[in-house]
């Protein structure tokens, strides 16, 4: 479905990503593990086109995205929830929401998927006349990828999901993703821990000082103590 | 009718504070969503305003009926904004350079402007007709029926601005750009076509608010400078890229100026409203309902 | 910069601060700091010589009078555009005040020596004083903040200044023309009339170096590299220890300190202070000449000045017309070249010629995109 191919990216004169390349197939969840700092929000923000590519492609299901507009992107149907939630902070929960459904395919549909979205996160229906800045940090990451199934996404690419949340939130959190996962979406997933990642990811990546350095199905990575070691807690 | 003085000097300020600011309303509107979300200062803005004006008096020139000059003359300042954006807006967006080179555009698409309306219209002061004749006294305060035209139409315009921008579609689009300019860009929102859409929206506005008042005040190719001036005032004191806020302040600066000149003396009110705006921006750097943005050392 | 959420420094715009720059202290100066060590006094004397014998060659040529007196106004408004330069172009204040300011000279050299009987070569040095005053009075609030506000603060200023001047006490407005009888500087009287715009070009003459100077060792100064640093990025500026107001308000006063000088030598020169000089017109001719030469550059003011104040006279046929050229030409360039003709014909000159100098050194630590200053090859232009 969704391949990348040598990408390199980087901002302004230093470089973080060295010739990546992966895929992620219908259906698939895909997890790509890394350090803090070495690349996986630059690879992501690279595929949705917020920043550059110097080399390489990105293609969906043949479709050249590469140096495409973000509004292309997000056409196409690759949606990409951002690291720090990215609110919009003076807008109630609702019409955070709402925006999500901008493009007109998704518009058209808004009250259907605002109701799926308030099925999957109650939180966020009961506060959903609250101002996004008024809400806790759980409930961010909700608006965040609630906002994200507002789309018709064909791919939801997920930026650390985990960061910044107290150890139940976070569960609550990759619950969630698990549901979105078997909803049958695909799913391009960054994080630099482990924990929660078994029984969600089909296959997993490990990123580091921005090169691919290993891949494989999720369950033979993490039977890898080292990786585990690294990558746990 | 007469009506004991105080209570006639009240209703001359309340009259001319309510047009004004309805005025004011319309032409900050404009400047306050290019502030959201383009981060520019347009400086244009005035030659937009007394373009409206002076379009509706060439189209009555050319014998159009007196209604319509309305929606060519917005059409027209909504086309010239137009020009501005996809010429000289658009090309230097990207650059690094360009907060200074967008003052210097915009500043030189208001020359362009007020020359070519001087050299098509020349530079003797001139004024529209209104759509009703005629009005009432209160005391010694004239209330023209145009005036309440002009005092309607904004209102409505104003109040279809709001509802526009918190329901439509589009609507939450421009203000999505103005909070958050990259999760818009996420939610497949197009940036450029939406800044479009927002300077001919901003332009047609400023437009209008020059056709209503060149219906009852004089105007010359280069009048558009204080009311852009004062509407930059109404901007800043609403705070930037806050369009309810805007409203409310367009009303209290119209107020304002208006009761200065009337209870202190007309020479007063713009280096009154000056002062103020100076006192408050020290004090309250966000104005009222600010989104924040200025940042004292 | 206008609106600019903090963020981190473009990479590429920030210049290094030369040590010793942090904290406000100044060490020994560089290399850079004595540009004088490298310009090519051969050139300097040569121009000097050309500029001394000038105005007694062209009281010899029909018309040469009046060239002389294009030359006088190009050094009031080459004072102006390097000062307003100094602070739009080099420090990123988006200030609308320069012509409030020269006002605010001419006017009050007027009004002391009409009105109060000062001799004019006294009340002319009240000119830059009382200027650098209403400087500080505007800058103390305004400079504070951000892009828009300054935009704003100082459009307001010129707006009420203008407003006073015309409508305020007869001694000032004069029926709303402005001071129509001021008082010469007595020039007429040494040589006779016909050479006395000679002495008005000397005296302009001076002026105009002076202000060139004080501003060309300001550029080139550790000051001027932190004006430049403020520009690029002010957050990273401030970060490093250069306190922003306090350099933005030295920097305000002294272009209002020579855009002062500038207007009171223009209200005696021409004998009047006229309040057609606040006209929206002047500001976009002074503009242009900023913009047209090389935003932010040292030359470039001069450049555009030298430009369009002969252009002005070839083109005062067509003066309707000349606005509106004017605001093309300032779009174009906006679009097109922002950075002035200076940069560009520089830059094309490089391009052409570079065989003939030795290649720079590569760039070193941690600018990305700017050249050690110190190990350029070639001569300053300027």
């Amino acid at each position: 479905m969704l391949t990348v191919a040598n990408l390199e990216a980087g901002y302004g004169g230093s470089q973080v990503l060295h010739s990546v390349s992966l895929h992620v197939g219908a259906g698939e969840t895909v997890v790509v593990l890394g350090p803090n700092g070495h690349g996986k929000t630059t690879l992501l923000r690279a595929i949705s086109g917020l920043i550059r590519l110097t080399a390489g492609r990105v293609e969906l299901d043949g479709v050249d995205l590469t140096h495409l507009p973000t509004e292309q992107i997000v056409a196409a149907g690759v949606v990409h929830i951002p690291q720090g939630d990215l609110p919009f902070s003076e807008m109630s929960v609702l019409e955070n929401l709402l925006v999500g459904a901008y493009r007109p395919a998704a518009w058209s549909e808004r009250r259907e998927r605002l109701e799926r979205v308030f099925q999957l996160f109650p939180l966020l229906a009961e506060r959903k006349r609250q101002l996004a800045r008024s809400l806790s940090g759980g409930e961010r990451r909700m608006l965040a990828l609630g906002r994200g199934l507002m789309s018709s996404a064909r791919l939801l690419m997920i930026d650390e999901p985990s960061l910044g949340l107290a150890p139940l939130v976070i569960e609550q959190v990759y619950e969630t993703i698990h549901d979105i996962k078997r909803s049958g979406l695909a799913i391009l997933l960054v994080d630099e821990n482990a924990e929660h990642v078994a029984g969600l990811a089909d296959r997993m990546y490990l990123l580091e000082a921005g090169v691919l350095v290993r891949e494989g199905p999720a369950a033979e990575l993490l039977r890898d103590e080292a990786l585990l070691a690294a990558y746990l807690g | 009718m007469a009506i004991p003085d105080a209570l006639d000097r009240l209703l001359q300020a309340l009259y001319s504070g309510v047009l004004n600011g309805s005025v004011y309303g319309l032409m900050a509107i404009g400047l306050t969503l290019i502030w959201g979300s383009l981060r520019m200062l347009n400086l244009a803005h005035g030659a937009l305003y007394i373009a409206g004006a002076y379009v509706a008096y060439g189209v009555l020139a050319l014998g159009l009926p007196v209604p319509l000059t309305f929606g060519v003359a917005v059409g027209g300042a909504a086309l010239i904004g137009l020009v501005v954006q996809v010429v000289l807006i658009t090309p230097i967006l990207e650059n690094p350079g360009r907060d200074s080179a967008s003052l210097i555009a915009t500043l030189a698409a208001s020359i362009v402007v007020q020359s070519a309306i001087l050299l098509l219209f020349g530079g003797q002061t001139k004024q529209l007709p209104p759509l009703i004749d005629g009005g009432f006294t209160i005391g010694t305060t004239l209330i023209s029926y145009q005036g309440l035209v002009v005092i309607g139409a904004a209102v409505v315009c104003l109040l279809l601005m709001s509802v526009f921008l918190h329901v439509s579609r589009r609507g939450l689009a421009i203000r999505a750009i103005s909070q958050n300019m990259d999760a818009a860009k996420l939610m497949g929102i197009p940036i450029v076509p939406t800044f479009v859409v927002v300077m001919v929206t901003s332009a047609g506005l400023a437009g209008l608010a020059g056709v209503l008042l060149g219906s009852i005040l004089f105007f010359t190719p280069s009048g558009g400078f204080t009311p852009m001036l004062m509407a930059m005032v109404v901007t800043i004191f609403g705070g930037l890229g806050s369009v309810t806020g805007t409203i409310w302040a367009a009303y209290i600066i119209g107020l304002m100026e208006s009761f200065l000149a009337v209870y202190v003396g007309a020479s007063w009110a713009l280096p009154g409203i000056f002062l103020f705006m100076i006192v408050m921006l020290v004090i309250r750097p966000n104005g009222l309902f600010g989104l924040g943005e200025a940042r004292r050392l | 910069m206008i609106g600019e959420d903090a963020e981190a420094p473009r990479p590429g715009h920030v210049l290094a601060l030369p040590p010793g720059m942090e904290r406000g202290t100044l060490t020994r100066l560089r290399p850079t700091a004595r540009p004088w060590a490298e310009t090519s006094w051969l050139a300097v004397g040569v121009i000097t010589v050309v500029m001394l014998g000038l105005p007694w060659a062209l009281t010899r040529v029909d018309g040469g009078n009046y060239i002389t007196h294009l030359i006088i106004t190009f050094f009031v408004w080459g004072i102006v555009a390097q000062c307003w330069n100094l602070i739009m172009g080099v420090s990123g204040i988006y200030s609308f005040g320069q012509l409030a300011l020269f006002q605010v000279g001419a006017f009050t050299t007027g009004v002391l020596s009409f009105a109060v009987g000062l001799n004019p070569w006294v009340s002319i040095w009240a000119a830059p004083i009382v200027a650098v005053i209403a400087a500080l009075v505007i800058g103390l609030p305004t400079l504070r903040l951000r892009g828009i506000y300054v935009v704003l603060l100082t459009l307001a200023f010129h707006e009420l200044l203008r407003n006073w001047i015309t409508t305020g006490p007869q001694w000032i407005s004069g029926g709303g023309y402005g001071l129509v009888r001021v008082p010469k500087l007595g020039f007429e009287t040494v040589l006779g009339p016909q050479y006395e715009k000679v002495f008005y070009y000397y005296t302009g003459l001076v002026f105009f170096g002076l202000a060139t100077y004080a501003i060309w060792r300001i550029l080139n100064s550790p000051i001027g590299l932190a004006f430049t640093a403020l520009r690029d990025s002010e957050d990273y500026a401030t970060s490093r220890g250069v306190d922003p107001f306090r350099f933005k308000l030295f920097l305000f006063a002294f272009s209002a300190f020579f855009t002062g000088l500038a207007g009171g030598f223009s209200a005696h020169y021409n004998g009047s202070a006229s309040t057609s000089l606040f006209d929206f017109g002047v500001m976009i001719n002074l503009l242009v000449m900023i913009v047209l030469g090389g935003w932010g550059t040292f030359a470039g003011p001069i450049v555009g000045t030298a430009i369009l104040t002969f252009l002005t006279e070839l083109l005062r046929a067509f003066d309707l017309y000349r606005i509106l050229a004017l605001g093309i030409a300032m779009a174009v360039i906006a679009v097109a070249a922002p950075e002035g003709l200076v940069p560009l014909c520089t830059r094309a000159f490089h391009r052409l010629f570079d065989v003939f100098f030795e290649p720079d050194e590569p760039p070193a630590r941690e600018t990305a995109d700017q050249p050690n200053p110190e190990t350029r090859s070639t001569p300053r232009d300027g």
